[in-house]
């Protein structure tokens, strides 16, 4: 059986998990570090960097390496003009459609990026379970997360990496959603549990009510644009306002590291410094209050649409790596009036959480059941430019909802319908997700036609419409154009395009080839060795410290054999090819000597 | 006279071509999951007799058991055609939870299904999504005279913020204004408990018709004269939050 996976596509660091005898683990490299930093880096030959060595590429070739591309999921090159002027890459694409990032001379959209990631982390989870011994080691097949608060173009930029990396994305599912399921598993009762989760740049707040193994969302709301990245722009400001705003990208992106590592300080410790000057836990609180003042009026709403009193929820819990910031607990804690759960690895609970659903979609397992909402209102706009609401915000999906639609005109066979998501009275303040045409309605006098068109929001909560003309009892058919997203022959395009350019599948297979000769040369020598006639050998042909010089290579190259670094595997086989050069020749000698001995017993 | 017999109709299972009652979710010969048919009621989903004093908590746990059975987490290796089922049937029930959850929606809903709400599904030809009626229909005679109380003082403190008054005097103001319609709303749905009690209880007796439709008809008038109020009391909240009505932080001048 091929493998399944549950990955948290992060802003700032991604990881993937699975499940083991009912038990998540995240997939660690041998150093035993389970995150990949979500950053890709294009070198001018084309090879594709992913994780921690794109991100050391951030201070030597910023403008082709991008992070943060999870927040150009999904949007248009409209929403994002105003964010793109720290960064160190270009972020372009046509008006009104979707964003495009280039690196070099090649341009990605935030789908590829991210497909580079989910590969990375696809490869990283093969190179895992071949390493145990398992026969299949393909993983095919993943549960994602997204931040609850995703909107349907998100949700279907995301879908569409997981299909461009060759995965078979079973679900996407919500990170607090994916976190509760990872605290739920030692602890099964019942109760009401608020999930906040304040990652790189995304906030959610998920409020649960979990019964009979039952996890069932009663309410949510968020910020997709508000995270740890916002905390790092300010101190980032504050630090080039003070060195001079006109910094190469490489430059800039030292500030950012060390401003980051500062912020992390600050969590442990009262004071830090910054740009060589001390900075202190109370100066830091002063300068972000006002991003983790913005989180609080969502946990309000979510506690109001869930019909709750804050001192009615039973169990906080602590999602990303920005809720380790000592002042986030306090005024987390002082809003629901209890202090918060922080026993699981913030970083790490939402992979858990994905590997669970992941293993509960595999298997069948009935034990839990995730039932989420839909963070988002979804309705079609009406005369006057009005949004008309037909699935509200925090219904359970799958949902469904349908609208009838007339003939304004005599002859009229077609409709032109804009669908929308979002709040708002106003059309132009919510986000504009499709625009449909019904065609085919049979011509017949004005307003006599009925058409009802039908929306579905699935378990991802990713829209699809249908439509039905009652009179006739015709069904429609309708051309989808996303606003903001690719259609599917783009993605098909992109699947395709990934495989003939696929450098990082080819730096991915260059490395297992190369562990492959190692384990080989490995497995050659210790054969030898254990063979019955090597004390023999040993004692009679091979030189003085000859047999230390080969044990201690083999050891040498054992203990590199499981890096992700070619070279070095690379040389330290070499190293012992040579030092078992000798050996190899004395052995096959022997081995030749006693065929052809035998043969000669044989035919006398 | 119909509505509420107890001769389930029949549905036929689309993999088998066997039939099942209208209520049931798996086919009894061949135990796949059913397509949702076009017979039944949010009630008969949940096996629930048509009244409209419903348990939360026995809502909710039937709720919870229908989902483990059919929820699209349990298909996904199943073929196409049960997995569209499955995705039909979940999203059948978690609309039909939504509906029943509320007690208004509950008996919006039992008016739709019995036939008893006026207006009917058709919506303002020519023009898609017109759904908003309930906050254009004539002022219900039994709330004429909160209504136009309610609208004076409401021109009146339109009338003062644009002469700046300061935000908290009007929020005052504002306030006082919601009252009596507040008041109405706490009498109407001690109204509407009562309606239920006699709708659940002629249920009970398995009453004709002929003495149903009194009920339906006086239900049918609380709750549009309820929807009502509660767009009422959103104008004020509107009012209360426009610009300019929240503080002096936020006042654009």
């Amino acid at each position: 059986m091929s493998k399944v996976v549950g990955i948290d596509l992060g802003t700032t660091n991604s990881l993937v998990a699975y499940v083991k005898d009912g038990v998540p683990l995240v997939i660690r490299d041998r150093s035993g570090d389970g995150l990949v930093p979500s950053v890709v880096s294009a070198a001018e030959d084309g090879t594709i960097y992913v994780g921690r060595e794109a991100q050391r590429r951030l201070l030597t070739d910023a403008a082709r390496t991008v992070y943060s591309v999870k927040r150009f999921m999904g949007r248009g090159l409209d929403d994002v003009r105003g964010e793109a002027s720290l960064l160190p890459f270009r972020v372009g694409g046509d008006a009104g459609g979707v964003v495009r990032i280039g690196l070099g001379a090649r341009e990605f959209t935030p789908p590829e990026i991210s497909a580079f990631i989910l590969r990375d982390l696809k490869h990283r989870a093969e190179a895992f379970f071949a390493e145990q011994g398992e026969i299949d080691n393909e993983v095919d097949r993943a549960v994602i997360t997204v931040p609850a608060y995703f909107n349907d173009a998100q949700r279907t930029a995301t879908r569409d990496a997981g299909r461009i990396a060759g995965l078979d994305v079973m679900r996407i599912i919500n990170e607090p959603t994916a976190a509760s399921l990872a605290y739920g598993l030692d602890k099964r009762h019942s109760g009401l549990i608020a999930v906040y989760d304040l990652g790189g740049g995304t906030f959610d707040i998920s409020i649960l009510r979990v019964e009979d193994g039952v996890f069932q969302v009663l309410s949510t709301g968020g910020d997709t644009h508000l995270g740890g990245d916002d905390i790092d722009l300010l101190l980032m400001h504050k630090v080039l306002a003070e060195v001079g705003w006109s910094q190469t990208a490489e430059k800039v992106q030292e500030i950012r590291k060390a401003v980051i590592a500062a912020k992390w300080d600050l969590s442990e410790r009262q004071e830090t410094a910054i740009n060589g000057a001390r900075y202190t836990r109370a100066d830091f609180e002063t300068l972000i209050r006002p991003i983790v003042d913005r989180t609080l009026e969502p946990c309000r709403q979510a506690l109001k649409d869930a019909g709750l009193e804050p001192s009615q929820i039973d169990e906080v819990v602590l999602v990303g790596g920005s809720t380790r910031i000592p002042l986030v607990r306090r005024l987390v804690g002082e809003l629901f009036g209890r202090t918060p759960h922080s026993e699981l690895n913030p970083d790490e609970v939402v992979a858990l959480g994905a590997a669970v659903q992941a293993d509960i979609l595999s298997t069948g397992n009935r034990e839990m059941l995730l039932l989420d909402v839909t963070p988002l209102s979804l309705g079609i706009e009406t005369m006057g430019g009005v949004m008309s609401k037909i699935i509200m915000r925090n219904s359970t999906i799958p949902a469904t909802g349908s609208e009838m639609f007339t003939t304004a005109a005599d002859h009229q066979t077609a409709v032109d319908i804009h669908v929308l998501q979002g709040e708002r009275e106003l059309v132009a303040d919510n986000r504009s997700l499709a625009r449909f045409r019904l065609r085919g309605i049979p011509p017949m006098p004005a307003g006599l036609a009925r058409v009802q068109v039908q929306f579905q929001i699935d378990a991802n909560g990713i829209l699809s419409v249908t439509a039905h003309e009652l009179r006739t009892d015709i069904e429609q058919t309708i051309e989808v154009k996303p606003s903001y997203g690719l259609t599917d022959d783009e993605v098909e395009r992109m699947l395709l395009d990934s495989f003939e350019h696929a450098e990082a599948d080819f730096a991915a297979r260059l490395l297992i080839e190369e562990r492959n000769e190692a384990e080989s040369v490995i497995q050659a020598t210790e054969k030898t060795m254990r063979a019955p006639e090597f004390a023999e050998i040993a004692k009679k042909d091979l030189a003085r410290g000859e047999l230390p010089r080969i044990e201690a290579a083999l050891a040498e190259l054992k203990a590199v054999i499981g890096r992700d670094d070619r070279d070095v595997i690379h040389d330290k086989t070499h190293a012992l090819n040579e030092a078992t050069h000798h050996l190899a020749e004395v052995a096959m000698n022997r081995s030749v000597q006693a065929a052809l001995s035998g043969r000669n017993v044989n035919e006398i | 006279m119909t509505s509420n017999s107890t001769a389930s109709p029949l549905q036929v299972c689309r993999d088998c071509g066997g039939g099942a009652p209208v209520d049931a979710h798996f086919c009894p010969q061949c135990t796949k999951i059913l397509t949702i048919s076009r017979h039944g009621d949010y009630f008969r989903f949940f096996g629930l007799p048509r009244k409209l004093n419903i348990g939360a908590n026995d809502l909710d746990q039937r709720f919870r058991g229908l989902s483990r059975q059919f929820h699209p987490d349990f298909f996904v290796n199943a073929t196409p055609a049960e997995r569209r089922a499955s995705l039909e049937r979940s999203s059948y029930l978690n609309d039909a939870y939504r509906t029943l959850k509320q007690p208004i929606t509950r008996a919006e809903y039992l008016l739709q299904i019995e036939g008893a709400m006026s207006g009917g599904p058709d919506r303002g030809a020519g023009a898609p999504g017109v759904n908003d009626a309930a906050s254009k229909q004539a002022v219900p005679p039994a709330l004429l005279e909160e209504v136009f109380a309610l609208n004076e003082e409401l021109d009146e403190i339109r009338g003062l913020r644009a002469s700046g008054t300061p935000a908290d005097q009007l929020k005052t103001r504002l306030d006082t204004a919601r009252g009596p319609v507040e008041a109405k709303r706490a009498s109407h749905e001690a109204g509407l408990e009562e309606l239920f009690g006699k709708w659940d209880a002629l249920v009970e007796a398995g009453a004709p018709d002929a003495e149903r439709r009194p009920v339906l008809e006086s239900l049918r008038e609380r709750v549009l004269e309820r929807n009502y109020i509660n767009n009422l009391l959103a104008g004020i909240e509107r009012e209360m939050s426009a610009p300019g009505g929240r503080g002096p932080g936020s006042e654009n001048v």
